[in-house]
């Protein structure tokens, strides 16, 4: 007999009360009172939303925030930093640890929770696939991220699949692995995501999204969906809670001072074509938060570029630890580029590393 | 699994949340374990309570990511945060490459030393350990 989920759709919010309901029903989950529970959530007004452990000053571009009225909120949850508007879906797993059928390890669960989506994907005629650590792809550009915690016997993932996505007011709000001058980079960046209009040429209702999405999960995790609403202790618990995450003890709460980010772009010449590497740099913690790869060199399959910098993001900045980041991907992905070595890579990414130190405080975004 | 994420070094005292306590007195350091930091992976962030503050037994004392998810970190004892270790803080790797040197994460004065004997030592822990990880590999079989 298959388990029954509580199946909630919360419908569009403004970030904070979304960020709260998301502790709301971990907790209660955590504190046994609530069952397991998909949720669809959507953010109205637009807002951008940073990872737990990130600090806004480092991850957003406020000043164009407040010119356009785009809240910030921090999640729950760990990763980075995104944009959401009325073009995006907010999907979302809340289920205690020992469910049946979910994995106890992370890479795992992630594929799981991941594999809901690209099944939901597929009824509606997309052809998506995860791509470790944490997103969902499609024609190689990504469609969907996500991240999570946990509380107590309970967990939270969750992630936002692009419906009809504005990627130039994403650019314009966030603080990306990209200089934002140069038209190249921008182009480059644009094709690294991609929304269901696209895909499909058209965009399905939001209640069709919908419906296709809690199929998908339904049929990934063998369970049956029973839409609910909010246990009374719920909305009370949600009421003493929003008044947290509308504050800026919570939206700032992190401590940039034991975080950097700085960006660097070099170019590095091999015999197939410049490389041109450019990075999101955490100096104090000594990270590539995120990089992005370009030139005019060909890399097959088509595609493999972006494994690459899924690779690279959250990595090490050390040297040795670039190389055995990159001796670690080409030794499982078949990635072959005319005329560039693997160790143009780790040349590359020296090099913008080494130049973000020479002129550190000066390339701060 | 190689050997050093079974490193369990006798002298400290271990819990199954894999923390170890090192006592020195009335006062302990407090780290996670080669097995506990294994588990999690790459450890990104790390946000630790201040000094002064008081940690509980099977509370929580910060939080760690790794791998986009974001986890509690549980006091195995209960006392007052002496201080925490800043380099960690900085660069919470340091846990990864030296579980119970460099990447210790705080001290605390202990309020009740009665606690110290529910915790394990190294015998038990690394039996333990061998337990689960014979319980990861039957998972992964049944996957």
């Amino acid at each position: 007999m298959k388990m029954v989920w509580r199946f909630l759709d919360t419908g569009p919010l403004p970030a904070a009360n979304n960020m709260a309901l998301d502790k709301v029903i971990l907790t209660s989950l955590g504190c046994g009172q609530a069952s397991n529970t998909l949720r669809f959530l959507e953010f109205s007004p637009p807002c951008v939303l940073i990872g737990y452990h990130q600090a806004v000053e480092l991850e957003v571009e406020e000043e164009y925030c407040r010119q356009h009225g785009i809240e910030i909120n921090r999640r729950i949850t760990g990763g980075g930093n995104l944009y959401l508007d009325e073009g995006q879906l907010g999907w979302e797993i809340f289920a205690h640890k020992e469910t049946r059928g979910i994995p106890g390890n992370l890479e795992d669960m992630y594929r799981l929770m991941c594999e809901g989506v690209v099944t939901g994907l597929a009824k509606l005629g997309v052809e998506a696939r995860f791509r470790p650590k944490n997103e969902i792809e499609v024609e190689g550009r990504k469609i969907s991220g996500s991240g999570g915690t946990e509380m107590g016997n309970a967990f939270l993932y969750h992630g936002t699949l692009l419906t009809d996505f504005d990627v130039d007011t994403m650019i314009k709000c966030l603080k990306l692995p990209i200089n934002k001058f140069d038209d190249q980079q921008i182009q480059t960046f644009r094709r690294r995501v991609i929304c269901l209009r696209e895909v499909l040429g058209y965009l399905p209702t939001i209640p069709v999204i919908k419906r296709s999405l809690a199929e998908g999960f339904a049929e990934a995790f063998k369970i049956s969906l029973e839409p609910g609403d909010l246990m009374e202790n719920e909305k009370l618990l949600w009421e003493k809670e929003l008044p947290r995450f509308q504050s800026e003890e919570w939206i700032r709460g992190m401590r940039p001072k034991l975080q950097g980010s700085s960006l660097s772009v070099v170019d590095w010449k091999t015999r197939g074509g410049f490389i041109r590497v450019s990075v999101l740099l955490d100096q104090t913690r000594h990270r590539i938060k995120s990089a992005v790869i370009t030139g005019d060199f060909l890399a097959y399959p088509e595609g493999s570029i972006l494994d690459l910098e899924a690779a690279i993001k959250d990595s090490s900045s050390n040297p040795s630890d670039i190389m055995k980041t990159l001796r670690q991907f080409f030794a499982v992905n078949n990635m072959r580029i005319p005329g560039v070595e693997p160790e143009d890579f780790y040349h590359a990414l020296c090099l913008a590393i080494s130049k973000a130190g020479d002129s550190q405080g000066q390339a701060a975004v | 699994m190689a050997m050093g994420h079974r490193q369990v070094p006798e002298g400290l005292l271990y819990d199954r949340n894999n923390y170890w306590v090192k006592v020195a007195g009335r006062e302990a350091s407090i780290g996670l374990t080669a097995y506990g930091q294994h588990t999690i992976g790459d450890i990104l962030y790390l946000e630790l309570v201040s000094p002064g503050a008081i940690v509980r037994k099977g509370e929580g004392f910060g939080s760690i990511e790794s791998s986009k998810w974001v986890g509690a970190l549980i006091a195995p004892v209960t006392g007052v945060v002496l201080n925490t270790n800043r380099e960690v803080e900085a660069s919470p790797r340091q846990i990864n490459m030296d579980p119970y040197g460099q990447g210790w994460i705080l001290r605390i004065e202990l309020s009740d030393i009665e606690e110290l004997k529910l915790l394990m030592k190294a015998n038990a822990y690394r039996q333990w350990v061998e337990e689960q990880i014979n319980r990861e590999h039957q998972e992964e079989g049944a996957i």
